[in-house]
Protein backbone atom coordinates (compact mmCIF):
# COMPACT_ATOMS: atom_id res chain seq x y z
CA UNK A 1 0.00 0.00 0.00
CA UNK A 2 1.14 3.25 -0.96
CA UNK A 3 1.18 5.76 1.91
CA UNK A 4 0.36 9.37 0.87
CA UNK A 5 2.34 12.48 3.08
CA UNK A 6 1.76 16.11 2.41
CA UNK A 7 4.30 18.62 3.05
CA UNK A 8 2.85 21.71 3.84
CA UNK A 9 3.90 25.04 2.70
CA UNK A 10 6.72 26.51 4.03
CA UNK A 11 7.09 23.70 6.02
CA UNK A 12 10.77 21.36 6.12
CA UNK A 13 11.01 17.94 7.34
CA UNK A 14 13.32 15.55 8.11
CA UNK A 15 12.77 11.94 7.42
CA UNK A 16 15.25 9.07 8.60
CA UNK A 17 14.29 5.69 7.60
CA UNK A 18 16.66 2.88 9.09
CA UNK A 19 16.63 -0.78 7.86
CA UNK A 20 12.36 -1.00 6.95
CA UNK A 21 12.07 -3.92 5.05
CA UNK A 22 9.50 -1.63 2.43
CA UNK A 23 8.98 1.74 2.35
CA UNK A 24 6.09 2.96 -0.29
CA UNK A 25 5.75 7.05 -0.24
CA UNK A 26 4.05 9.23 -2.50
CA UNK A 27 4.63 12.65 -1.18
CA UNK A 28 3.29 15.90 -2.69
CA UNK A 29 5.41 19.04 -1.68
CA UNK A 30 3.36 22.44 -1.21
CA UNK A 31 5.14 25.70 -2.30
CA UNK A 32 8.11 26.59 -0.46
CA UNK A 33 8.51 23.48 1.36
CA UNK A 34 11.69 21.26 2.23
CA UNK A 35 12.09 17.44 2.52
CA UNK A 36 15.09 16.13 3.10
CA UNK A 37 15.43 12.01 3.27
CA UNK A 38 17.65 9.65 4.66
CA UNK A 39 17.59 6.25 3.67
CA UNK A 40 19.51 3.48 5.00
CA UNK A 41 19.25 -0.55 4.75
CA UNK A 42 21.65 -2.82 5.79
CA UNK A 43 19.37 -5.90 4.79
CA UNK A 44 16.73 -6.77 1.93
CA UNK A 45 14.14 -4.04 1.38
CA UNK A 46 12.07 -2.91 -1.59
CA UNK A 47 12.20 1.37 -1.77
CA UNK A 48 9.56 3.10 -3.69
CA UNK A 49 9.79 7.54 -2.85
CA UNK A 50 7.73 9.37 -5.39
CA UNK A 51 7.99 13.02 -4.29
CA UNK A 52 5.99 15.20 -6.43
CA UNK A 53 6.60 19.32 -6.58
CA UNK A 54 2.86 20.17 -7.30
CA UNK A 55 3.90 24.22 -6.42
CA UNK A 56 6.63 26.38 -6.81
CA UNK A 57 10.22 26.87 -4.90
CA UNK A 58 10.17 23.44 -3.61
CA UNK A 59 13.46 21.39 -2.23
CA UNK A 60 13.92 17.54 -2.22
CA UNK A 61 16.95 16.02 -0.83
CA UNK A 62 17.55 11.84 -0.60
CA UNK A 63 20.20 10.17 0.59
CA UNK A 64 20.11 6.88 0.64
CA UNK A 65 22.91 3.95 1.46
CA UNK A 66 22.27 0.07 1.29
CA UNK A 67 25.16 -2.28 2.74
CA UNK A 68 24.19 -5.70 1.68
CA UNK A 69 25.76 -8.94 2.34
CA UNK A 70 24.87 -12.66 1.95
CA UNK A 71 22.22 -13.07 -0.50
CA UNK A 72 20.55 -9.94 0.53
CA UNK A 73 18.59 -7.33 -2.17
CA UNK A 74 17.98 -4.25 -1.80
CA UNK A 75 15.64 -2.49 -4.58
CA UNK A 76 15.16 1.57 -4.98
CA UNK A 77 12.90 3.20 -7.03
CA UNK A 78 12.72 7.45 -6.91
CA UNK A 79 10.02 9.37 -8.55
CA UNK A 80 11.10 12.79 -8.42
CA UNK A 81 8.70 14.71 -10.70
CA UNK A 82 8.84 18.39 -10.97
CA UNK A 83 6.17 19.81 -11.87
CA UNK A 84 5.96 23.32 -11.23
CA UNK A 85 9.45 25.70 -11.39
CA UNK A 86 12.64 27.07 -9.38
CA UNK A 87 12.43 23.51 -7.49
CA UNK A 88 15.71 22.07 -6.73
CA UNK A 89 16.30 18.41 -5.86
CA UNK A 90 19.86 16.24 -4.52
CA UNK A 91 19.67 12.80 -5.22
CA UNK A 92 22.82 10.77 -3.25
CA UNK A 93 22.11 7.07 -4.00
CA UNK A 94 25.11 4.32 -2.61
CA UNK A 95 25.11 0.56 -2.68
CA UNK A 96 27.67 -1.22 -1.27
CA UNK A 97 27.32 -4.85 -2.19
CA UNK A 98 29.33 -7.92 -0.68
CA UNK A 99 28.87 -11.52 -1.16
CA UNK A 100 25.99 -12.46 -3.36
CA UNK A 101 24.07 -9.62 -2.70
CA UNK A 102 22.43 -7.55 -5.18
CA UNK A 103 21.15 -3.50 -5.86
CA UNK A 104 19.42 -1.99 -8.11
CA UNK A 105 18.53 1.47 -8.77
CA UNK A 106 15.85 3.48 -10.58
CA UNK A 107 15.95 6.69 -10.94
CA UNK A 108 12.60 8.20 -12.61
CA UNK A 109 13.44 12.99 -12.74
CA UNK A 110 10.79 14.09 -14.84
CA UNK A 111 10.63 18.17 -15.19
CA UNK A 112 7.20 18.97 -16.49
CA UNK A 113 6.85 21.98 -19.20
CA UNK A 114 5.84 24.40 -15.97
CA UNK A 115 8.85 23.67 -14.22
CA UNK A 116 11.18 26.10 -15.06
CA UNK A 117 14.48 26.89 -13.78
CA UNK A 118 14.72 23.67 -11.89
CA UNK A 119 18.14 22.41 -10.64
CA UNK A 120 18.26 18.85 -10.46
CA UNK A 121 20.93 16.51 -9.55
CA UNK A 122 20.87 12.68 -9.21
CA UNK A 123 24.07 10.86 -8.60
CA UNK A 124 24.33 6.84 -8.11
CA UNK A 125 27.85 5.85 -6.90
CA UNK A 126 28.17 1.65 -6.00
CA UNK A 127 31.18 -0.27 -4.96
CA UNK A 128 30.98 -4.45 -5.53
CA UNK A 129 33.18 -5.87 -3.16
CA UNK A 130 33.26 -9.30 -4.40
CA UNK A 131 32.92 -11.03 -8.06
CA UNK A 132 29.31 -12.63 -7.36
CA UNK A 133 27.91 -9.15 -6.06
CA UNK A 134 25.76 -7.81 -8.59
CA UNK A 135 24.04 -3.73 -9.25
CA UNK A 136 21.51 -2.78 -12.08
CA UNK A 137 21.34 0.80 -12.19
CA UNK A 138 18.71 2.76 -14.54
CA UNK A 139 18.96 6.58 -14.46
CA UNK A 140 16.04 7.80 -16.61
CA UNK A 141 15.59 11.75 -17.46
CA UNK A 142 12.66 12.92 -18.98
CA UNK A 143 12.87 17.15 -19.15
CA UNK A 144 9.95 19.07 -20.88
CA UNK A 145 11.06 22.50 -19.97
CA UNK A 146 13.78 24.06 -21.34
CA UNK A 147 15.29 26.95 -18.57
CA UNK A 148 16.51 23.85 -16.51
CA UNK A 149 19.87 21.88 -14.97
CA UNK A 150 20.04 18.80 -14.74
CA UNK A 151 22.43 16.34 -13.95
CA UNK A 152 22.55 12.62 -13.84
CA UNK A 153 25.87 10.33 -13.21
CA UNK A 154 26.09 6.89 -12.27
CA UNK A 155 29.20 4.43 -11.83
CA UNK A 156 30.16 0.85 -10.15
CA UNK A 157 33.19 0.08 -9.37
CA UNK A 158 35.73 -1.78 -7.16
CA UNK A 159 37.78 0.11 -3.61
CA UNK A 160 40.74 2.14 -5.27
CA UNK A 161 43.53 -0.52 -5.42
CA UNK A 162 46.28 2.27 -5.06
CA UNK A 163 44.37 3.96 -1.92
CA UNK A 164 44.80 0.37 -0.48
CA UNK A 165 48.22 -0.38 -1.72
CA UNK A 166 49.37 3.74 -0.31
CA UNK A 167 48.11 3.04 3.31
CA UNK A 168 50.05 -0.54 3.21
CA UNK A 169 53.13 1.29 2.36
CA UNK A 170 52.47 3.57 5.62
CA UNK A 171 52.14 -0.11 7.58
CA UNK A 172 48.16 0.06 7.68
CA UNK A 173 47.07 -3.21 7.44
CA UNK A 174 44.96 -4.03 4.62
CA UNK A 175 41.93 -5.31 6.43
CA UNK A 176 42.14 -2.23 8.65
CA UNK A 177 42.61 0.26 4.91
CA UNK A 178 39.32 -1.71 3.72
CA UNK A 179 37.92 -0.77 6.22
CA UNK A 180 38.63 3.02 6.32
CA UNK A 181 37.68 3.32 2.54
CA UNK A 182 34.58 2.03 2.96
CA UNK A 183 33.39 4.00 5.77
CA UNK A 184 34.57 6.92 4.04
CA UNK A 185 32.68 6.07 1.26
CA UNK A 186 29.21 5.42 3.25
CA UNK A 187 29.87 8.27 5.91
CA UNK A 188 28.82 10.72 3.10
CA UNK A 189 25.35 9.47 3.64
CA UNK A 190 25.86 8.30 7.41
CA UNK A 191 26.63 11.89 8.49
CA UNK A 192 23.56 13.31 6.99
CA UNK A 193 21.95 12.08 10.08
CA UNK A 194 21.56 14.87 12.39
CA UNK A 195 20.07 13.02 15.48
CA UNK A 196 22.86 12.38 17.32
CA UNK A 197 21.60 8.91 19.00
CA UNK A 198 19.78 8.21 15.94
CA UNK A 199 23.82 8.55 14.22
CA UNK A 200 25.74 6.62 16.79
CA UNK A 201 23.22 4.13 16.92
CA UNK A 202 23.51 3.75 12.71
CA UNK A 203 27.49 3.85 13.35
CA UNK A 204 27.42 1.44 15.36
CA UNK A 205 25.11 -0.76 13.48
CA UNK A 206 27.29 0.07 10.23
CA UNK A 207 30.09 -0.96 12.56
CA UNK A 208 28.83 -4.34 13.57
CA UNK A 209 28.57 -5.18 10.03
CA UNK A 210 31.91 -4.07 8.67
CA UNK A 211 33.38 -6.53 11.72
CA UNK B 1 79.93 -0.23 8.88
CA UNK B 2 76.34 -1.30 9.82
CA UNK B 3 74.48 -2.43 6.81
CA UNK B 4 70.93 -1.58 6.60
CA UNK B 5 70.07 -3.12 2.88
CA UNK B 6 71.71 -5.32 0.72
CA UNK B 7 70.65 -5.97 -2.67
CA UNK B 8 71.89 -9.38 -4.29
CA UNK B 9 71.12 -9.85 -7.92
CA UNK B 10 67.42 -9.04 -8.22
CA UNK B 11 65.57 -9.89 -11.03
CA UNK B 12 62.03 -8.36 -11.48
CA UNK B 13 59.10 -8.39 -14.10
CA UNK B 14 55.79 -7.30 -14.82
CA UNK B 15 53.46 -9.22 -16.95
CA UNK B 16 56.40 -11.61 -17.87
CA UNK B 17 58.45 -8.59 -19.01
CA UNK B 18 61.67 -8.33 -17.10
CA UNK B 19 62.01 -4.74 -16.21
CA UNK B 20 65.16 -5.35 -13.48
CA UNK B 21 68.28 -7.67 -14.40
CA UNK B 22 70.29 -8.01 -11.47
CA UNK B 23 70.32 -4.95 -9.44
CA UNK B 24 73.30 -5.38 -6.63
CA UNK B 25 73.59 -2.60 -4.22
CA UNK B 26 74.21 -2.60 -0.59
CA UNK B 27 73.24 0.53 1.30
CA UNK B 28 74.69 1.38 4.95
CA UNK B 29 73.33 3.43 7.69
CA UNK B 30 73.92 6.99 7.36
CA UNK B 31 74.42 7.66 3.45
CA UNK B 32 72.57 9.06 0.92
CA UNK B 33 72.16 6.84 -2.30
CA UNK B 34 71.33 8.62 -5.73
CA UNK B 35 69.78 6.52 -8.40
CA UNK B 36 69.39 7.81 -11.53
CA UNK B 37 68.35 6.93 -15.41
CA UNK B 38 66.26 7.56 -18.14
CA UNK B 39 62.64 6.77 -18.48
CA UNK B 40 61.99 3.24 -18.44
CA UNK B 41 64.97 2.09 -16.90
CA UNK B 42 63.83 0.68 -14.08
CA UNK B 43 64.10 3.53 -11.51
CA UNK B 44 60.10 3.18 -10.05
CA UNK B 45 60.08 -0.72 -10.75
CA UNK B 46 63.05 -0.97 -8.19
CA UNK B 47 60.77 1.35 -5.46
CA UNK B 48 57.48 -0.76 -6.36
CA UNK B 49 59.89 -3.67 -5.49
CA UNK B 50 61.37 -3.13 -2.63
CA UNK B 51 58.00 -1.92 -1.21
CA UNK B 52 56.09 -4.74 -2.21
CA UNK B 53 53.73 -3.46 -5.00
CA UNK B 54 51.76 -7.05 -5.96
CA UNK B 55 51.57 -5.74 -9.24
CA UNK B 56 55.48 -6.96 -9.85
CA UNK B 57 56.72 -10.86 -9.75
CA UNK B 58 60.73 -10.84 -8.30
CA UNK B 59 61.89 -14.07 -10.28
CA UNK B 60 65.60 -14.31 -8.61
CA UNK B 61 67.73 -12.62 -6.19
CA UNK B 62 67.45 -11.66 -2.91
CA UNK B 63 66.83 -8.29 -0.50
CA UNK B 64 68.11 -8.35 3.49
CA UNK B 65 66.84 -5.17 5.38
CA UNK B 66 68.81 -5.35 8.31
CA UNK B 67 69.44 -9.47 7.92
CA UNK B 68 65.98 -9.95 7.50
CA UNK B 69 64.24 -11.05 4.29
CA UNK B 70 62.02 -7.92 3.07
CA UNK B 71 60.88 -9.84 0.26
CA UNK B 72 59.13 -12.25 2.04
CA UNK B 73 57.38 -9.71 3.83
CA UNK B 74 54.04 -7.60 3.07
CA UNK B 75 53.89 -4.43 2.49
CA UNK B 76 52.58 -3.04 5.08
CA UNK B 77 55.04 -5.48 7.80
CA UNK B 78 57.76 -3.80 4.99
CA UNK B 79 56.61 -0.32 6.30
CA UNK B 80 56.23 -1.41 9.71
CA UNK B 81 59.50 -2.32 9.89
CA UNK B 82 61.15 0.61 8.74
CA UNK B 83 61.24 1.33 4.35
CA UNK B 84 59.03 4.41 3.54
CA UNK B 85 58.16 5.43 -0.01
CA UNK B 86 57.70 9.43 -0.88
CA UNK B 87 55.28 8.61 -3.95
CA UNK B 88 55.95 9.91 -7.32
CA UNK B 89 52.29 10.19 -7.38
CA UNK B 90 50.72 10.78 -4.16
CA UNK B 91 47.26 8.68 -4.00
CA UNK B 92 44.13 10.85 -3.17
CA UNK B 93 42.08 8.97 -0.70
CA UNK B 94 38.80 10.88 -0.56
CA UNK B 95 36.49 10.92 2.78
CA UNK B 96 39.67 9.59 4.94
CA UNK B 97 41.14 12.75 6.66
CA UNK B 98 44.99 13.08 7.02
CA UNK B 99 44.69 12.96 11.04
CA UNK B 100 42.50 9.33 10.75
CA UNK B 101 45.11 8.05 8.02
CA UNK B 102 48.57 9.22 9.84
CA UNK B 103 47.04 7.97 13.41
CA UNK B 104 45.84 4.43 12.37
CA UNK B 105 49.47 4.04 10.11
CA UNK B 106 51.34 5.64 13.83
CA UNK B 107 49.13 3.51 16.14
CA UNK B 108 50.02 0.48 13.98
CA UNK B 109 53.48 0.46 13.58
CA UNK B 110 53.52 1.54 17.45
CA UNK B 111 51.24 -2.19 18.23
CA UNK B 112 53.91 -4.35 15.73
CA UNK B 113 56.55 -2.75 18.11
CA UNK B 114 55.10 -3.84 20.85
CA UNK B 115 53.91 -0.18 22.63
CA UNK B 116 50.75 1.49 23.64
CA UNK B 117 48.90 3.53 20.92
CA UNK B 118 49.55 7.33 21.34
CA UNK B 119 46.37 9.56 22.88
CA UNK B 120 44.76 11.99 20.52
CA UNK B 121 46.38 15.23 22.94
CA UNK B 122 50.04 12.94 22.50
CA UNK B 123 48.98 12.45 18.96
CA UNK B 124 48.34 15.84 17.86
CA UNK B 125 51.53 17.55 19.69
CA UNK B 126 53.30 14.95 17.68
CA UNK B 127 51.76 15.97 14.72
CA UNK B 128 52.48 19.84 14.88
CA UNK B 129 56.23 18.68 16.16
CA UNK B 130 56.80 17.23 13.13
CA UNK B 131 55.23 19.54 10.53
CA UNK B 132 57.64 22.29 11.88
CA UNK B 133 59.50 23.95 8.58
CA UNK B 134 57.97 22.18 6.43
CA UNK B 135 54.95 25.12 5.36
CA UNK B 136 52.11 22.91 5.14
CA UNK B 137 48.58 25.01 6.50
CA UNK B 138 47.03 23.56 9.76
CA UNK B 139 43.64 23.34 7.69
CA UNK B 140 45.39 20.35 5.67
CA UNK B 141 44.86 17.94 9.17
CA UNK B 142 41.16 17.78 8.25
CA UNK B 143 41.30 17.68 4.75
CA UNK B 144 40.84 14.27 3.29
CA UNK B 145 44.60 12.98 2.38
CA UNK B 146 46.04 14.66 -0.71
CA UNK B 147 42.50 15.50 -1.92
CA UNK B 148 42.40 18.75 -3.52
CA UNK B 149 46.48 19.17 -2.54
CA UNK B 150 48.54 21.11 -5.21
CA UNK B 151 52.06 19.19 -6.56
CA UNK B 152 54.08 21.01 -3.63
CA UNK B 153 51.26 20.04 -1.15
CA UNK B 154 51.58 16.57 -2.25
CA UNK B 155 55.00 16.26 -1.57
CA UNK B 156 55.54 17.93 1.46
CA UNK B 157 52.67 15.66 2.82
CA UNK B 158 54.87 13.05 1.90
CA UNK B 159 58.21 14.03 3.69
CA UNK B 160 55.94 15.03 6.80
CA UNK B 161 54.43 11.29 6.64
CA UNK B 162 58.27 10.23 6.62
CA UNK B 163 58.89 12.52 9.55
CA UNK B 164 55.99 11.47 11.76
CA UNK B 165 57.07 7.71 10.96
CA UNK B 166 60.94 7.93 11.35
CA UNK B 167 62.03 4.99 8.93
CA UNK B 168 65.16 3.65 8.67
CA UNK B 169 65.24 3.62 5.09
CA UNK B 170 63.65 5.92 2.90
CA UNK B 171 62.66 5.80 -0.47
CA UNK B 172 62.46 8.97 -2.31
CA UNK B 173 60.73 8.59 -6.03
CA UNK B 174 61.06 11.76 -8.13
CA UNK B 175 60.34 13.70 -5.70
CA UNK B 176 61.44 17.23 -7.33
CA UNK B 177 58.81 16.09 -10.05
CA UNK B 178 56.44 19.08 -10.52
CA UNK B 179 57.91 21.55 -7.35
CA UNK B 180 59.23 24.60 -7.71
CA UNK B 181 62.38 26.18 -6.89
CA UNK B 182 60.69 26.94 -3.46
CA UNK B 183 58.84 23.80 -2.78
CA UNK B 184 61.85 21.84 -4.03
CA UNK B 185 64.01 23.72 -1.05
CA UNK B 186 61.77 23.05 1.22
CA UNK B 187 61.18 19.67 0.61
CA UNK B 188 64.98 18.46 0.52
CA UNK B 189 65.29 20.81 4.06
CA UNK B 190 62.69 18.63 5.27
CA UNK B 191 64.67 15.04 4.00
CA UNK B 192 67.91 17.02 5.13
CA UNK B 193 66.56 17.27 8.81
CA UNK B 194 65.49 13.77 8.90
CA UNK B 195 68.86 12.18 8.46
CA UNK B 196 70.90 10.61 10.95
CA UNK B 197 73.50 8.33 11.55
CA UNK B 198 71.47 5.26 11.81
CA UNK B 199 68.65 5.78 8.17
CA UNK B 200 69.27 5.96 4.71
CA UNK B 201 67.77 6.86 2.17
CA UNK B 202 67.73 6.46 -1.73
CA UNK B 203 66.68 9.29 -3.82
CA UNK B 204 65.49 8.65 -7.27
CA UNK B 205 65.52 11.32 -10.27
CA UNK B 206 66.18 12.09 -13.51
CA UNK B 207 67.86 15.17 -13.13
CA UNK B 208 70.85 16.63 -10.98
CA UNK B 209 68.65 19.85 -9.70
CA UNK B 210 67.65 17.80 -6.78
CA UNK B 211 70.96 16.42 -5.68
CA UNK B 212 71.81 20.18 -5.15
CA UNK B 213 69.86 20.47 -2.11
CA UNK B 214 70.17 16.53 -1.59
CA UNK B 215 73.75 16.07 -1.26
CA UNK B 216 74.20 12.21 -1.74
CA UNK B 217 77.11 9.71 -1.13
CA UNK B 218 77.51 7.66 -4.02
CA UNK B 219 75.12 7.98 -7.77
CA UNK B 220 74.26 4.94 -9.75
CA UNK B 221 73.38 4.86 -12.88
CA UNK B 222 70.30 2.78 -13.87
CA UNK B 223 70.44 1.53 -17.46
CA UNK B 224 67.51 -1.28 -19.23
CA UNK B 225 67.91 -2.72 -15.34
CA UNK B 226 71.24 -2.94 -14.36
CA UNK B 227 73.68 -0.44 -12.08
CA UNK B 228 75.61 0.42 -14.91
CA UNK B 229 77.55 2.98 -13.13
CA UNK B 230 78.33 3.85 -9.76
CA UNK B 231 80.03 7.04 -8.24
CA UNK B 232 80.52 9.84 -5.89
CA UNK B 233 78.06 12.96 -6.13
CA UNK B 234 80.25 14.66 -9.54
CA UNK B 235 78.81 11.93 -11.21
CA UNK B 236 75.56 13.63 -11.24
CA UNK B 237 76.84 16.69 -12.49
CA UNK B 238 79.15 14.69 -15.60
CA UNK B 239 75.92 13.18 -16.34
CA UNK B 240 73.70 16.30 -16.75
CA UNK B 241 76.90 17.38 -19.28
CA UNK B 242 76.90 14.20 -21.42
CA UNK B 243 74.13 12.59 -20.90
CA UNK B 244 72.26 8.91 -20.37
CA UNK B 245 73.42 8.13 -23.97
CA UNK B 246 76.77 6.80 -23.28
CA UNK B 247 75.57 3.94 -21.06
CA UNK B 248 73.43 2.14 -24.16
Amino acid sequence: MTEERIIPAGEKQEWVFIDEPTLDLHVCQQAGSSLRIILINLSSATNILHIDHTAPNCHTEIYALAFLHGTDSVSTHTRMHHDKGEGVSEQVIKFVLDDESKGAFVGELKIKPDAQQVDARQTNRNLLLSDLATMRTQPQLEIYADDVKASHGATTGQLDESALFYMRQRGIAPETGRKMLLRAFMDDIVDRVQDDDQHQRLVEAIDRVLQ
Amino acid sequence: MNTLLQITDLHASIGGKEILKGINLTINAGEVHAIMGRNGAGKSTLSAVLTGNDKYEVTAGSVLLNGKDLLAMPAEIRAREGVFLSFQYPVEIPGVSMVNFMRTAVNEKRQYEGKEPLSATAFLKLMREKKAGLDMADKLNNRSVNEGFSGGEKKKNEIFQMAMLEPCLSILDETDSGLDIDALRVVADGVNRLKTPHNASIVITHYQRLLDYIVPDFVHVLEDGRIVKTGGKELALELEQSGYAQFE
